[in-house]
């Protein structure tokens, strides 16, 4: 190949290429806009189509970082997302009135409990039926009650949530049930069990589809044999069919969630109420709350339920073309000593950390004002919730813990030393809500605080080896009641989950006597004292609780974020 | 020695580099306080519990039997299965490497596109002004940390202008392109523009450009900043050799001479830091995929580092590390064929 040939044919090349990119641009952005864009972003509507009444989009996208960690069997999951979606996918007896804590029939139109408390009888809806068709009845109930019994997944809400449980795992709330007719379940209980209906109203209690959840040919309780794992078939992997909603489609790749599409359930029986109002629910999945919140700036999702970071809903909240809903949280944090570390046996020593805890630092620096500080256990807004810790300390009341640590025989040169570590990958804020915690108890001038974390994968083990000294928790309910915001942090032993290591008689005769009492009167006294004697105690230390936020377009409705923390998709809203 | 000799030793070190990589991560990963049963389990568990779930994943024999057993699965091809959800971890790597693929190849095309114009841009037009801003730029982009980038381009282009989408691989809602089928043979590559080109769908094809466009970019941009100053460095050198002076002398044009004749030749090293780039590429990847929302391998990694999934981590760290081997000695190969002195 001579040189002319050689240039002649560099040039033809050069030029080649260059049309040939211009061309296929040309030609996808041309085809783009004759298509109008995806065929299935544009809206469509629904039928409700008059002059003056708004028209309604018959899907609404909504993005979310959470995931479902595990299945959708209410014997398994115990994630608060799998858990969110049972709560749209089935419907138990009993359910919460959107906005309040109060008690309403679903499944079960009514119930009564005998005058001992332990035994309950619950009155079923009648011409209820799944998704299939197939009637639901008392025998439905019950087998799903023996399923729970025959699985007790350890790693589960039933033993979890002490609902139930044999054997090794003996024994929870439940002890039986038995039906008294087609539509009249008993439950035995053990025990008198006064929020027995909050347990009920729990995703975990949920009816399943006998013919979509079999029970184990085998059980082995305590393994996971039994349950309903994810297997990419929409028609097996569901057993909940009594909700608003039926799956229609769970995109998931390697573990996490990638799409879950939700239909409306034609055989729900409440449909003809109207619900669910918005016929399809796309639910899109992202990495972290950067990606939602960007998600829901550019309008790729019409919703942004949990989690957003303070400093975006900040910024959402002045911007128009957004609606930021905030609703009361359950979530609580807390600050935790094990009192095997000599320097926390001191009650003197926890008592001065709980005073000089600066809650309002934290909330204005790490939340911008979006949490509320806490100062008990029990969550504000919450029945027989007191602010003991208040009471007793205050709030960044300096003085107080400049006092109690002289009487504990520290001093600005002899300072006492507090290991804090903080949990990684799991909680939102961890590292700034510590360095606010560290900033209020140095400021005593009597105490040096070294940061330390460890990645949530090898936190929850490190507590149980006693290797962290002062740590951080957080806490969400499994039913609404205030004996679970008590029980689980406080067992006789003072191990538990927390392993505070602190044992109180006092307090566990009062949670033995609270969960068989039915008197608010008695309650409302027992609960006050708990509540006093942790305060004073100071094993633990709340620090504050989270509030629900979802970001939306401005023409979304029916969001309603209240203490439940159940996510109602079928209330969801969006006009054209 | 021939260039099949040099391929067989090339593969055969490769085995021992995979095996001695896993060895490490296998060791580290038990190193770590805790393990998958006992971050399972939420509350305080039954201690007979714990010991069957750990019994169920055989983390109660002793290490150097787990290690064992995992490569004696590993020999037979079998990856395990993830001790977080119980399935098997190579279809599980399987489901997540088209994505990461996809963002690899278009980012790597960015990366190699920019790095070459802009480094031969530079080398043509040396102690310009142009060359000092490609100078710039080349330190610029090798250095800014890719989710700082990434987090730039979603604002203009996502949040403010409203042109790209910011995360994601398609529109919530929209279905995943479904490939060819021609009789009985579906043919589905997991890549979206491709899948979609072979559907004949072009809504779909726009869509996945659409959202490749902004991490593709981001990703391809951080890693062309080597290729902008390895090419101009290179072009610098070859546009002072003799055959250049002599190509000018004879008359060419200065187009054909720095297009046709120095390009070609300063970009011979480029190839060999192309096989070194793409091991980069991968790490990036592990930022860009959770930054842009897309489920890939990298994120995949994260995941399992979270859930502290042996079986998982190891299978994708193999995964990986065999992929960054296989493209090392593909381009060494390459190089081989072309510069024979590399076999001597």
């Amino acid at each position: 190949m001579n040189i002319s040939s050689y240039k002649r044919k560099a040039i033809s090349t050069t030029a080649i290429v260059v049309v040939i990119i211009i061309v296929l641009v040309v030609a996808a952005v041309a085809a783009y806009y004759a298509v109008g864009g995806p065929s299935t972003t544009s809206s469509t509507t629904s039928s409700h189509s008059s002059s003056t009444s708004p028209t309604y989009k018959n899907k609404i996208i909504v993005g979310t970082t959470d995931t479902v960690q595990t299945t959708l069997d209410p014997a398994d999951a115990y994630d608060y997302f799998g858990i969110s979606m049972i709560q749209n996918l089935g419907d138990g007896l009993v359910d919460y009135r959107p906005g309040t804590s109060q008690y309403v029939p679903a499944l079960a139109t009514s119930w009564s409990v005998s005058p001992d408390g332990a035994t309950w009888n619950f009155t079923l809806r009648q011409g209820v039926k799944f998704a299939d068709g197939t009637a639901f009845n008392a025998t439905a109930v019950k087998y799903s009650v023996d399923r729970q019994f025959a699985i007790q997944e350890a790693a589960g809400p039933f033993v979890g949530a002490g609902i139930g449980g044999t054997g090794a795992q003996c024994c929870g709330v439940i002890n039986s049930t038995k039906v008294l007719g087609p539509y009249l379940i008993q439950f035995k209980l053990n025990q008198p069990f006064t929020s027995f209906l909050g347990m009920m109203a729990f995703a975990t209690m949920y009816p399943v589809e006998p013919k979509l959840a079999p029970m184990p040919a085998h059980p082995h309780p305590g393994t996971n044999e039994g349950v309903i794992n994810y297997t990419g078939n929409v028609a097996t992997e569901n057993p909940n069919q009594l909700g608003p909603y039926i799956l229609s489609a769970w995109q998931r790749s390697a573990g996490k969630d990638v799409e879950i599409d939700l239909t409306a359930n034609p055989n729900y029986w409440n449909a003809s109420g109207g619900y669910p109002k918005t016929p399809n629910i796309v639910i899109s999945f992202y990495s972290d709350s950067a990606s939602l919140a960007l998600a829901v700036k550019t309008g790729a999702v019409d919703i942004a339920y949990r989690q957003l970071a303070a400093t975006d809903v900040q910024s959402d909240e002045t911007n128009s073309a957004l609606k930021v809903w905030t609703g009361p949280g359950t979530f609580i944090q807390y600050l935790v000593f094990n009192e095997n570390v000599p320097a926390f046996q001191h009650q003197l020593v926890r008592e001065a950390v709980a005073a000089a805890v600066n809650r309002t630092l934290i909330d204005n620096t790490v939340f911008l004002g979006q949490a509320e500080p806490l100062y008990s256990m029990i969550p504000n807004g919450m029945i027989y919730h007191t602010d003991a810790f208040q009471t007793d300390y205050g709030n960044a009341n300096t003085a107080k813990a400049k006092s109690l640590l002289t009487q504990a025989g520290y001093s600005t040169t002899n300072k006492l030393i507090v290991n804090l570590t903080y949990p990684t990958g799991h909680y939102t804020s961890t590292d700034l809500i510590s360095s606010a915690l560290k900033q209020s108890l140095e400021a005593t001038g009597m105490v040096t605080v070294n940061l330390l974390n460890q990645p949530w994968s090898s936190y929850k083990s490190s507590t149980a080896n006693g290797q962290l000294q002062a740590y951080i928790y957080g806490w969400y309910p499994d039913y609404l009641d205030p004996y679970d915001y008590s029980f689980p942090f406080f067992p006789a032993n003072g191990v538990g989950f927390l392993y505070t290591h602190w044992t109180n008689s006092t307090a566990s005769d009062l949670l033995t006597q609270i969960s068989g009492t039915s008197s608010s009167t008695q309650l409302t006294t027992m609960y006050t004292q708990l509540q006093n004697i942790v305060a004073q105690a100071a094993p633990v230390v709340p620090l504050f609780q989270g509030t629900s936020i979802a970001v939306s377009s401005p023409k979304v409705s029916g969001i309603v974020l209240d203490v439940t923390t159940n996510f109602r998709y079928w209330l969801l809203q969006e006009t054209t | 020695m021939g260039l099949r000799d040099y391929v067989i030793i090339r593969v055969l070190l490769t085995i021992p580099l995979v095996l001695i990589l896993l060895s490490v991560v296998f060791l580290l990963i038990r190193v770590l306080p805790g393990n998958p049963c006992l971050l399972k389990f939420e509350h305080n568990v039954n201690p007979q519990l714990l010991a069957t779930c750990e019994s169920s994943l055989g983390l109660n024999k002793p290490l150097y039997v787990q290690f064992v057993d995992y490569f004696l699965g590993l020999f037979r091809g079998n990856l395990g299965l993830s001790m977080v959800d119980f399935q098997p971890v190579s279809a599980q790597i399987l489901s997540r490497f088209p994505a990461t693929l996809e963002l690899v190849l278009y980012s790597f095309m960015v990366a190699v596109i920019v790095g070459i114009l802009l480094g031969s841009l530079g080398a043509t037009r040396r102690g310009s002004v142009t060359d000092g801003a490609v100078k710039v730029i080349g330190i610029l982009l090798y250095s800014w940390p890719v989710f700082f980038l990434g987090l730039i381009f979603q604002l203009i282009f996502g949040v403010y202008l409203n042109w790209l989408p910011t995360g994601g691989r398609l529109c919530a809602g929209c279905q995943v392109p479904q490939g060819l089928t021609i009789g009985s043979v579906h043919i589905q590559t997991g890549l979206y523009t491709v899948d979609s080109i072979l559907a004949g769908n072009l809504p779909d094809l726009v869509d996945s450009v659409r959202h490749l466009i902004l991490p593709a970019l981001t990703l391809g941009l951080v890693i062309s900043g080597v290729f902008i100053r390895i090419t101009r460095t290179n072009m610098l050198e070859t546009l002072r050799a003799d055959y250049v002076t002599a190509a000018r002398a004879r008359g060419l044009k200065d187009r054909t001479v720095v297009y046709g004749y120095a390009l070609r030749n300063a970009l011979l090293p480029v190839v060999t830091v192309m096989g070194l780039q793409f091991a980069l590429l991968l790490s990036g990847a592990v930022l860009t995929e959770t930054e842009f929302n897309i489920d890939g391998i990298g994120r995949f990694l994260v995941d399992r580092v979270n859930f502290l999934d042996y079986t998982a981590i190891q299978g994708a760290v193999v995964f990986i590390a065999i992929l960054i081997a296989t493209v090392a000695l593909f381009i060494d190969i390459l190089y081989a064929y072309l510069d024979p002195r590399v076999r001597l």
